[in-house]
């Protein structure tokens, strides 16, 4: 079994009586993408801090790239961060910014120039290297700041909101970057956002916390099966045949009521029946009455089992 | 791949390579120097051509212009000082740096040298001048190595001082505030009645302030021509002070450079 790249234990933090983070037990893997959700205020970037050693924990241990937390400068060397609006030296050029931290974690003039080259390259930016960082756009600058978290090839990256501020296009090419860290690097990452389709797209697996604690952790399907259970779906059918699939779905014991769609013919909403389960081959019930009372199915859509609606139900709870 | 590992106690020199980088290419330290030279200048054509100032014995003008370089060097490392860890904290960069695995010591002293070479930067203009004023007499060797060695303990103090009230302060603007007002008010006592400062209390004044007493030792080498050693006795608190406040800023700083700034928590 292979040692987990980050490992936390009942981690705590208070700020006097505020209580920023309670409890935080979690486990990440080498190459796999951690999402950490929550609401603002929730804890993820205390957490990121205290993980990387820039804030201490009130309690609790961990250990990140086999690092135990008691070895902070050890942990520093390890890992990658981009922390949450990070600031950049306007008058220093993009290459000469990696260049000085890349020396920073002992790499000689050459071999800092060197991965200084590489990492431009890697992050699309080996066309700006000379150009002042004051001249890059927000999205630049964004990866510029994923460049400088890999100046040390790090075992462990620590994403915090990574995209905000970025239009499609510079989301879409960040979120590359955070891919082919795990997949072609092998590091483990841990993604902070708000952006919940972003983790659905990125993420291996998902911490959601609210008030400092956590609330669930497993995959996105994991999540949204346990925190959210679908409620309802929408399906459609050719108009002549919505009596009969009314008909034959209430007489489901899976099914608690049909309604028809306004405005829309042949569209249906059906209400589940509660405390059914409707993973997988539950939820093909409705689907499967449907087709053996020869009713031809236009489109079938389970609604409330996106993590959004996970990750709403759950914070809305507590 | 292992992680690039730091020479043990080098790396203070990357971070002082850079913070000089930023100060002089990014042109904040030339923009000060060159205010200081058309200051220099000034002072150093009034009293040459001045007919209220150049009676001044030339004892006397090589000694104003070295106060004033002094009095000016010591500012601009202050500001400099002042803005080095609540600046970097007030423009996000902060803690790019405290997650690297340099220690916070480290990053105290690389950047508390850098500072200096404002100072640096200011006797060397000075030098020139001093020449041009002392021309003639034998005094220009020493005013320029005592000037060196008390401006520069000189600098010291006030730029630790600078790095101390940067690590502590909640912003910018009350760091560079509160770096203005210390200096201000440690030249306060240079505005008393010549009379006031010849009491002992006076003189005590003066002997322990460290600003006063450096630039009342050099006054009495230049101007009075009294020998390099007769007054070493008012280089006590300059040196005290240095050592004692560049210890404080690399200790406190290693121990309270944060990403807030203030007191508290």
């Amino acid at each position: 079994m292979t040692t987990p790249a980050v490992e936390a234990h009942g981690v705590g933090k208070r700020y006097g009586s505020l209580v920023a983070l309670a409890d935080l037990t979690f486990a990440v893997q080498p190459g796999e993408v951690l999402g950490v959700l929550g609401p603002n205020g929730a804890g993820k970037t205390t957490a990121i801090r205290v993980l990387t050693t820039i804030l201490p924990a009130g309690s609790g241990s961990f250990s990140v790239a086999g690092v135990p937390h008691t070895r902070p400068t050890d942990i520093r060397r390890r890992i990658g961060v981009l922390p949450e609006s990070a600031g950049y030296p306007d008058r220093q050029q993009g290459q000469e910014y990696l260049r000085y931290h890349a020396r920073l974690y002992g790499h000689s003039r050459a071999s800092a120039r060197a991965v200084a080259r590489t990492l431009l390259e890697e992050v699309g930016l080996a066309d700006r290297a000379g150009s002042l960082i004051s001249t890059y756009s927000r999205g630049m600058r964004q990866r510029l700041g994923i460049a400088r978290a890999l100046v040390n090839d790090p075992g462990v990256v620590f994403l915090d909101e990574p995209t905000l501020g970025l239009d499609p296009a510079g989301q879409r090419q960040v979120l590359g970057n955070v891919r082919r860290i795990a997949s072609e690097r092998g590091a483990a990452v841990l993604l902070c956002t708000h952006l919940l389709a972003e983790v659905e797209e990125n993420c291996s697996r998902v911490l959601i916390l609210n008030h400092g604690r956590v609330l669930a952790e497993g995959t996105v399907a994991e999540i949204t099966r346990r925190a959210a259970a679908p409620r309802s779906g929408r399906l459609h059918v050719a108009p002549e045949h919505v009596e009969r699939a009314t008909t034959v779905l209430v007489g489901s014991r899976a099914v608690e009521d049909v309604q028809r769609t306004d405005g829309r013919p042949g569209a249906l909403t059906v209400v589940f029946a509660s405390g059914v389960n409707l993973d997988g081959a539950s939820m093909n019930e409705a689907v499967r009455i449907l087709v053996e009372a020869n009713v031809p199915l236009v489109s079938f859509e389970l609604e409330g089992a996106r993590l959004s609606d996970a990750f709403l139900a759950m914070t809305e709870v507590v | 791949m292992t992680p690039a590992r730091p020479r043990k106690g080098t790396s203070w020199a990357v971070v002082f390579g850079q913070e000089l980088r930023d100060l002089w290419m990014g042109g904040r330290g030339l923009v000060l120097s060159f205010a200081f030279s058309c200051l220099l200048s000034v002072i150093a054509f009034l009293v040459a051509t001045n007919k209220a100032l150049n009676f001044l014995e030339q004892r006397e003008a090589v000694n104003l212009t070295l106060q004033v370089a002094i009095a000016v060097g010591t500012l601009l490392a202050l500001l400099a000082a002042a803005d080095a860890v609540s600046g970097e904290r007030e423009r996000g960069t902060l803690e790019s740096l405290l997650l690297t695995p340099v220690s916070r010591f480290e990053i105290t002293v690389g950047k508390l040298l850098a500072t200096l070479s404002l100072w640096f930067a200011a006797f060397i203009i000075t030098v020139p001048y001093a020449w041009f004023l002392g021309r003639g007499i034998s005094i220009v060797g020493e005013t320029i190595l005592i000037g060196l060695v008390v401006g520069t303990v000189l600098a010291i103090f006030v730029a630790s001082l600078g790095i101390l009230i940067s690590v502590f302060a909640a912003s910018n603007r009350v760091s560079l505030s509160l770096g203005l007002f210390a200096l201000l008010a440690l030249y306060t006592p240079t505005q008393l009645p010549s009379s006031a400062q010849k009491g002992w209390a006076g003189e005590l004044l003066l002997r322990v302030n460290p600003l006063t007493a450096g630039e009342h030792y050099v006054g009495k080498v230049i101007a009075s021509s009294h020998s390099w050693s007769e007054d070493l006795a008012w280089l006590i608190s300059p040196f005290v002070a240095a050592v004692v406040f560049a210890a404080a800023a690399s200790i406190l700083g290693a121990r309270f450079i944060r990403l807030r700034g203030g007191v508290a928590g």
